[in-house]
This record gives C-alpha cells, sequence and structure tokens, in this order.
C-alpha cells in the first residue's frame, strides 16, 4: 500500500475508529474468561449480593482447592482432581495411537499410492463429516461385545477409531508436499518401506506432528459426547465431571467453586494454545490443511 | 531368463496395502458399517436393547409427528442459520480489520482465537453465568442504573436459542476470522496493485477483487461451520440442559435422551439417521460442484 | 556382452502409450544421451531403466542380467536427480554412506569409501554441512557423490544440470565429462539441452513420442540426421529446410513465385530415382556464409543474392536471417562482412554437407 509520512486527520480518526472496534471485540471475547476468573475468588455472598463484574474485595483461592479437592460430582464429592487424572490417562495414549497411526497412513498414501488408495482416503474423509449420532448405538454394542465398555481403553480406542480421519489429513497433505524424487532416491539406495519411514520421511515431520498432536489434545480433551456415552462412573473426563459438578446443586449454588472448577478444566488447552499456538499455525501454513 | 521374485520382495511391496489395511477396517466397519447398522435399528421397535423386529417407517412417523423433535429442529434450523451468519459476517469484518497492518496483530489474533480452544462444555457453562438473569447481564445493567432492564432470554422459552447463538458465535467466530484473513492473505497482491493503479478506491477494490476471490474460504467456513451446527451437542447441555422444558433442545441432544436414558434406541437411531442426513444435504452439493470445478479446469 | 540391453520396452498408462518399442544396446563404459522435446518419454524410459516404474512390455537387462521386474535396489544402478533429492536431515556424509549403511557395509569402509569420494569431488569441506547450507553446485556434486560411493554398474543422470544458472552449467558440464574420462564408468543421462548432449556424449539417443529417432554419435546425428525431426532438432541454430525438385544428377532446383534457382550438388549424392521428384534440402547455417575466397572456385559452392530481415549478433559471428523463395534462412556470416538490413547482400551456399529429405517419409534420402 502506498504509505504517506504525513497522515491526514480523516485518516487519523479512522485509524482509532479501528483500532477502537479491535479493542472493544477483544474485551467481548476475554470477558467470560475475566468474569470466571475473578468470581472464582470470591465467596458466594460476595457473587450473589455483588456485580459479576466487579473485582473481589478479599480474593481467596478457597474455592479452587474445593473445585479440586472436594466439590461433589454427582455421587462423589473429590473435587475434579481425579476426573483430570482421568482424562490425561485418556488423552495421552489417545494422542500418541491416533497420531502414530494418521503418520503412517498420511505416508501410505502420499507417497506410496496405489489402486484404490486414494478412494480410500476419500473414504475416510467422508468420515470427518458425519455427525457422530450415527455411530453411538453401534459402537456402544460393539465395546460392550468386546468387554470394553465403560472402561478407559474403550473410550481411547473411541477417540482413536474416530481421530484417524483428521490426523490422516494433516499428514497425507502434509507428505504431499514433499518432494517424491526423495523416496525414489531412498529406493534406489536400496531402503524399503519402514525404513524410508524412519530414516528419510519422520526427521521431516516435526512440524506436522506439532499441529496434529495439539489438535488431537485439544479434540480429544475437550470432548464431552463420546465421555458421557462410553465412559463409566471410575473413568469419567474431566468435561462430564463438570458438567456433573455444575448441575448437582445440594442446596445453593456455588458459583465460585463452579468457575474455579470450570476454570482447571479449560487450563491444559488454554496452555496448549498459549504456548504452542503459533507452532501450529506454522504447521498450518507448512500444508496441514490445504483441502481434499 | 526372469527370475522368479523372492517372497520378501513380494512382502515388501504388499506393505503399504498391510500398513493401510487396519485404518481401512476400521473405517469401514466403524464409519459405513456402523451408520447402516443404526440406519437399519432405525426401522425396527427397539427400545431399551436392539431388537431386530423391522416396523417400516413407523419410527420415523413418530420422530415427524413427535412435537420435541420438531423444536429440536426448528431450534437447529434457528440456530444453525444465524451462528453461520453471524460467524461468516463477524469473521469477514474482523478479517478486514486486522488485515490493515495493525500493530498489535498477533497478539489480537490470539485473543480472538482462544474460544476455539476450550471446551463446548465450559463455553456453555461460563455464558450461563453471564446470561443469567439474577446474576449475570441483566443483574449488572440494573445494578448500572437502569432497572427496567430485561435479559432474561436464558428462561425464556421463546428467546433462549439466541443465548446458544451467543456463547456459539462467540467459541467460533475468531475461528472463521482466522480463516477468512488467511483468505486475504493469500489475495495476489500484484492484482491489487494493478487496480490502485488503475485508481480505484480501496472499498471498491474489496468489493469487487477481493471479497469475491474469497468465495471458496465462505464455502469451506460455510461447511464447517453448517457441520459444528449440527453436532452441537455439548453446549446445549451444558448453557440450557435443553430447557426451559426442552425449548432450546437441538436434535443431537434429542438422540441421546432417546437412546441413552429414554430406552427408545429405534426413535433415537430414526433421528441420527436424519441428523446425517442434513449433513449430506450440505456436504454433497458442495462436494459435487468442487469436483465439477476441478473437471472443467 | 552389453553393459545396458533395452529390449522392445513399451509403457502404457491406461491407454495412453508412452514408450513404443525402444530398443537400445550401450557397452560398458559408454555415455549415452537420451534427448528429446517433452513429453518424447526420455524420463519414463529413465525411471524403467532404474526400476521406479515398471514396464508393459519388453526387457531390461545389466550386465546380462534380467532385471526387467527387479527392485531398484537389486539392479546395481545409481541415479542423479534434476533436484538432487538429497536427504535434507542428514549431513553430507550421512547422504553419500546412507546407501552404504542400507546394504549393510562395515562403518570403516564406509569411511573410506566416503573419504574417497569427497576427495573426488572436493567436498571434504563440506562432510558435516546439510544440503540447505549447500550452494546449487554443491548440492549436485553430493548427489554425484552419493551415486559414485555404490560403485554401481550403471549411472543414471536425470537432467542433473537443469536447476544450475549457465555459467555453473557450463562448469559442472566439464566436471561430470572429466569425471567419465576417469571412473571409466557406463552413464545414461537424460537432458534437453543439445550442447550437453553433443558436448558429453558416446552416443546420442534421439526419442520423440515414445519412438527412438536415431541412436548414433554425435557427429553422426549432426552430419547425417536419420529423418526431419533430427536434423530440426539437434543444432542450435537450427538446421535450414528448403523445399526443392531434383532436376538432374547435379542440380538442384528451387522454385520461387518470380523466379527460380539452381544450386550444385555433389555427384551422387542423392540416389537417382528422384530425379524429377520433390525433396527437402536441409543445409546448416554455417554452410551459408559470406562469399569466401577459398571456396570460390569450388563445385559444390554458389553465390545467391538474399534479402537481409534480421541480424542477431553472436560475438564470434553473426546470425543473419535472409528471404530465400518463400522461406527464411539463417545465415552465419563474419561479423565484419557488411550485411545492411532490407538490402540484398551476396551469400556462398556450400552444399558439400548438405542432407535430402523425402517429403513424405521425412527420412533421410
Amino acid at each position: 500500500m502506498i504509505t504517506h509520512q504525513k497522515r491526514s486527520l480523516s485518516q487519523i480518526v479512522m485509524r482509532l475508529g479501528l483500532y477502537s472496534i479491535l479493542a472493544f471485540m477483544a474485551l467481548i471475547y476475554l470477558a467470560p474468561l475475566f468474569v470466571m476468573l475473578i468470581n472464582s475468588l470470591k465467596d458466594v455472598e460476595e457473587i450473589r449480593t455483588g456485580s459479576l463484574l466487579a473485582l473481589p474485595q478479599n480474593p481467596s483461592f478457597a474455592a479452587w482447592s474445593k473445585a479440586w479437592g472436594s466439590a461433589c460430582t454427582g455421587s462423589t464429592c473429590e473435587g475434579i482432581a481425579p476426573f483430570f487424572l482421568n482424562s490425561f490417562k485418556i488423552v495421552i495414549p489417545a494422542v500418541i495411537i491416533s497420531t502414530l497411526l494418521g503418520a503412517l497412513n498420511g505416508y501410505v498414501i502420499a507417497m506410496w499410492r496405489f489402486k484404490g488408495s486414494e478412494l480410500f482416503f476419500a473414504l475416510l474423509l467422508f468420515g470427518c463429516f458425519i455427525p457422530f449420532q450415527v455411530v453411538l448405538l453401534p459402537m456402544a454394542m460393539t465395546l460392550g461385545w468386546l468387554g470394553l465398555a465403560s472402561s478407559a481403553s474403550g473410550l481411547i480406542l473411541v477417540h482413536v477409531i474416530y481421530g484417524l480421519a483428521f490426523t490422516t489429513l494433516f499428514f497425507r497433505n502434509y507428505y504431499v508436499g514433499l518432494p517424491r524424487e526423495l523416496i525414489s532416491a531412498a529406493k534406489i539406495d536400496g531402503a524399503g518401506f519402514f525404513l524410508i519411514f524412519w530414516r528419510i520421511v519422520l526427521p521431516l515431520s516435526p512440524p506436522i506432528i506439532v499441529v496434529t498432536v495439539i489438535w488431537q489434545f485439544t479434540q480429544v480433551w475437550n470432548d464431552f459426547l463420546f465421555g458421557v456415552v462410553f465412559s463409566g462412573a471410575d473413568n469419567l473426563p474431566v468435561t462430564v465431571a463438570l458438567n456433573n459438578l455444575v448441575n448437582t446443586s445440594f442446596g445453593g449454588k456455588e458459583y465460585n467453586v463452579d468457575m474455579a472448577a470450570a476454570l482447571l478444566a479449560a487450563l491444559p488447552t488454554i496452555l496448549v494454545y498459549v504456548f504452542a499456538g503459533k507452532y501450529f499455525v506454522r504447521g498450518l501454513s507448512a500444508g496441514a490443511v490445504k483441502g481434499a | 531368463m526372469a527370475t522368479k521374485r523372492p517372497l520378501s520382495d513380494i512382502l515388501a511391496d504388499a506393505m503399504p496395502k498391510l500398513v493401510l489395511a487396519p485404518s481401512f477396517l476400521i473405517v469401514m466397519v466403524c464409519i459405513y458399517g456402523y451408520i447402516l447398522w443404526t440406519f437399519a435399528l432405525s426401522f425396527t421397535k427397539s427400545r431399551m436393547l436392539p431388537q431386530w423386529k423391522f416396523v417400516g417407517v413407523e419410527q420415523y412417523t413418530k420422530l415427524f409427528n413427535n412435537d420435541r423433535w420438531a423444536v429440536a429442529s426448528e431450534n437447529l434450523i434457528v440456530f444453525g442459520g444465524l451462528f453461520i451468519l453471524i460467524c461468516l459476517a463477524i469473521g469477514i469484518f474482523m478479517a478486514i480489520l486486522l488485515d490493515q497492518k495493525i500493530r498489535q496483530e498477533g497478539f489480537l489474533r490470539t485473543i480472538y482465537l482462544y474460544p476455539m480452544a476450550i471446551s463446548f462444555i465450559v463455553t456453555g457453562t461460563a455464558w450461563k453465568w453471564l446470561l443469567n438473569p439474577s446474576i449475570g447481564l441483566q443483574k449488572i445493567v440494573r445494578d448500572w442504573g437502569f432497572p427496567d432492564f430485561t435479559f432474561d432470554w436464558l428462561v425464556n422459552s421463546e428467546m433462549v436459542v439466541f443465548c446458544l447463538v451467543i456463547a456459539a458465535v462467540w467459541q467460533s467466530s475468531g475461528f472463521v476470522m482466522a480463516l477468512f484473513l488467511a483468505g486475504l492473505r493469500g489475495v495476489d497482491q500484484e492484482i491489487i496493485k494493478a487496480a490502485q493503479l488503475d485508481g480505484a478506491a480501496m472499498s471498491t477494490i474489496y468489493r469487487r477483487i477481493i471479497l469475491p476471490s474469497l468465495k471458496p474460504v465462505f464455502f469451506s467456513a460455510f461447511v464447517i461451520l453448517s457441520h459444528i451446527a449440527i453436532k452441537s451437542f455439548d453446549l446445549v447441555t451444558a448453557l440450557t440442559g435443553g430447557g426451559p422444558g426442552y425449548s432450546s433442545d437441538l436434535p443431537a441432544n434429542f438422540m441421546y435422551a432417546h437412546a441413552f436414558t429414554r430406552s427408545q434406541m429405534g426413535l433415537g437411531a430414526a433421528s441420527g439417521i436424519v441428523m446425517l442426513g442434513g449433513v449430506l444435504a450440505i456436504l454433497i452439493p458442495y462436494l459435487y460442484s468442487e469436483l465439477r470445478q476441478k473437471k472443467a479446469r | 556382452m552389453a553393459a545396458l540391453t533395452i529390449e522392445n520396452i513399451k509403457k502404457s498408462y491406461g491407454s495412453t502409450e508412452v514408450l513404443k518399442g525402444i530398443d537400445i544396446a550401450i557397452d560398458k563404459g559408454e555415455f549415452l544421451v537420451l534427448i528429446g522435446p517433452s513429453g518424447c518419454g526420455k524420463s519414463t524410459m529413465m525411471n524403467s531403466i532404474a526400476g521406479l516404474e515398471s514396464v508393459s512390455e519388453g526387457r531390461i537387462l545389466i550386465g546380462g542380467e534380467d532385471v526387467t521386474h527387479a527392485n531398484p535396489k537389486d539392479r546395481d544402478i545409481a541415479m542423479v536427480f534434476q533436484s538432487y533429492a538429497l536427504y535434507p536431515n542428514m549431513t553430507v556424509h550421512g547422504n553419500i554412506s546412507f546407501g552404504l549403511e542400507v546394504r549393510k557395509m562395515p562403518k570403516d569402509q564406509r569411511e573410506i569409501q566416503v573419504a574417497k569420494v569427497a576427495k573426488l569431488l572436493q567436498l571434504e569441506h563440506l562432510l558435516e554441512r546439510k544440503p540447505a547450507q549447500l550452494s546449487g553446485g554443491q548440492r549436485q556434486r553430493v548427489a554425484m557423490g552419493r551415486a559414485i560411493a555404490r560403485e554401481p554398474k550403471i549411472y543414471l543422470f536425470d537432467e542433473p544440470l537443469s536447476n544450475l544458472d549457465a555459467k555453473l552449467r557450463v562448469e559442472m558440464r566439464a566436471e561430470i565429462k572429466k569425471l567419465h574420462q576417469r571412473l571409466g564408468t557406463t552413464i545414461v543421462y537424460v537432458t534437453h539441452d543439445q550442447v550437453e548432449a553433443m558436448t558429453l556424449a558416446d552416443r546420442i539417443a534421439v526419442m520423440k513420442e515414445g519412438i527412438l529417432q536415431q541412436l548414433a554419435s554425435p557427429q553422426e546425428i549432426y552430419d547425417r540426421p536419420a529423418n526431419l525431426f533430427v536434423a530440426g532438432f539437434m543444432g542450435s541454430p537450427p538446421m535450414n529446410f528448403i523445399r526443392a525438385t531434383l532436376t538432374s544428377e547435379d542440380h538442384l532446383t528451387i522454385t520461387t513465385a518470380s523466379d527460380s534457382l539452381q544450386l550444385p550438388l555433389i555427384n551422387g549424392c542423392i540416389s537417382q530415382q528422384y530425379i524429377g521428384k520433390e525433396v527437402i534440402l536441409g543445409i546448416r547455417p554455417e554452410m551459408i556464409t559470406e562469399p569466401l575466397e577459398h571456396k570460390s572456385d569450388a563445385a559444390f559452392t554458389q553465390v545467391v543474392s538474399l534479402k537481409v530481415l534480421l541480424k542477431e549478433a553472436m560475438g564470434a559471428d553473426t546470425i543473419v536471417q535472409a528471404q530465400f523463395a518463400e522461406t527464411e534462412l539463417r545465415c552465419r556470416i563474419n561479423p565484419t562482412y557488411s550485411a545492411p538490413l532490407d538490402q540484398h547482400c551476396d551469400f556462398m551456399f556450400d552444399m558439400s554437407k548438405a542432407v535430402f529429405f523425402d517429403p513424405e517419409t521425412e527420412l533421410l534420402i
């Protein structure tokens, strides 16, 4: 754009207007987070009598420790800590397995194309779009039949299965951007399928691994539907526990505890976003999602 | 004389197919197989457990005569329509603003996008408080000196759908903005420079050159947003629980309730299939037009 | 026993036939260049020899052994790619030794081999660098080093110099030629650049649309092109083609709208059966010059007056485009010869190396 040294008055006014709109929008996006934070530091009376927007008079973390260790989530009153752990127990294996499978699938589809591989990819992609409601019932039946009903392993399996479409998409789009002559050179050098993957393709994959892991972590951690359908009482993920906590009211809602619990539940994914977000964006522009 | 191929070579050649095989199996069974299963189930009399007694389209008739389903479907159209339109509008508007060489662009983008990192449960819970008449916005504005201000949509069965829209837009508009911003950045700068040399004003350039070139982004955003709208389950559960009554129910919640808590598997299956139909109704024309475009190139 | 034999190779992609029956045999130590326009099938041929693509019909033999269905790694070949295809995550050392590692060569032997190759290609000081830190020419040498380290029976070069700038290309061309002379390796080299083909090859295989047009030494291809296509393709600036009628054994007549012109022929250069028929005369630009003293009495030269249309100064000589009958001819003249634009000047036709083509078959007569 052709910029001038000295800006005219109308341009300055427009610039000011621009920034104010952007700042206003920023406030709106931050408002819920802000509200939850300050009210989690108040006591229940202060919330009920005061304004949600008012800063806490005597900020304390009492609500936080209650949310963590002693709040009631349905039949148990152990806070959300055990469910936090459950979520990790579910998320970590699910992310690792679905990423690994996605990498192998993407590798095959991008670099070892054979008759039907593109069709398979299309079928897989289509699976990204189905509403999961159509698979809940049969999946529940299958898990029961496999003896995995209401178990953490069952939930991990479900997340792996339904995360496969996206992880494969990410890796495939990335690998398609790698020079195919690299594989030809490796074949001539004598390397086979797995050696090429291990020594050449995988070392080139960090950007997309980061994207996939962040994406999968966020998806699985934030999931509620699969959690509420497939988990049992002793391995509920934190999202389900949070919902139970907030909707259980034994005589009067403890808003401060509820808000602290919500913040705790959201913390991991927000932290991942804040610290690793730019790697996610970088990885995306390195070609993760280019369209089917 | 041709030599016979050793077994290890044949195995090595088959390796790509072998590696893909498990995923292939998973896809065929857990996606397409399951869809067929649910489809079949929707024609049965199943209640608490699958009963393979076929009753034709009885469940579908029941479904379309069900008042709660009618409310849920209507809600979906209202919610979905508003959600998509407002997200697109905010998204493109914010993207254009951010494209104006803002100094704190990265920082602002982080703020606009973070809601996507949060679970819909957390979002729903947070907005439940903000929209709660007794402690939320209504109380705040009243305390500011407007005692007659009412904002009780959350408990008003006519208006509660709009609360869903507010929360969902808050969550997803940043993502749409990011999509459009990437699209704006992808516009060929040379075309813009040529237009400027031709004497066109920025607003004309936006209207006649940039926005039309964003058509593919509009479509992708539309597809993704409709997908989110149709799948919306968590948000309703956390924000309104479907209430008051079932006035803020959405098809996904209907399905869950009937399939799992109300022991009406057949009906639940039918509702799931109808939801799938809704997704297909949007997806297939989109894919068709994409394929046609590719062929035309 | 030939080092590489290609027997009646045919390759089709679906219904499109890309290679239509190619037969080539090259000896050990020979440098064969495959050249042709885009889409002629030379890269497909190269990939088929390497085993990266399968053939629909025919056989490939390396050192007498039938490798038609063998994997690339079992064919004892090495390839240098247009984009070099160096492994980005490995150092130069790693790139060169990777193929040896895969073949389970013991570490100390590998080290010796890498050192040998590094010395040969002056890569010693670059061994610990990664490809991203190298210049184009250096990457090229690493790619060659990777191939040389394996000491294969056949080297395949797929347009290795295309990505280099003009000056570097000339340097690397000379280096490749020196390497060939030093190592005595069998090389199949694909290029679209005829200067590379002429300077590097022992023999050239000219391809067009999946068919081998001519397989011969560079000089033979230059002096006796097998058909119109080869004649027009090889040589820069390209050969001039003029339609003419063979009036007698020693004279060629070219008829224009206004008059006719007669050119002398060397006795017996065309068979008598063409007398009275139309032929296509092929004469290279360097055979149409300014009138030269020492040739003026020769029986095969003729001075003709042509109108000058365009001049391109090349330094050593000047290329002139002149109007002759209905065609525009390219002529090479000494820069000092005065040939003003739009004027008629005298040019000497030297018919000693003229070739003739049948207008229908396009083959050499």
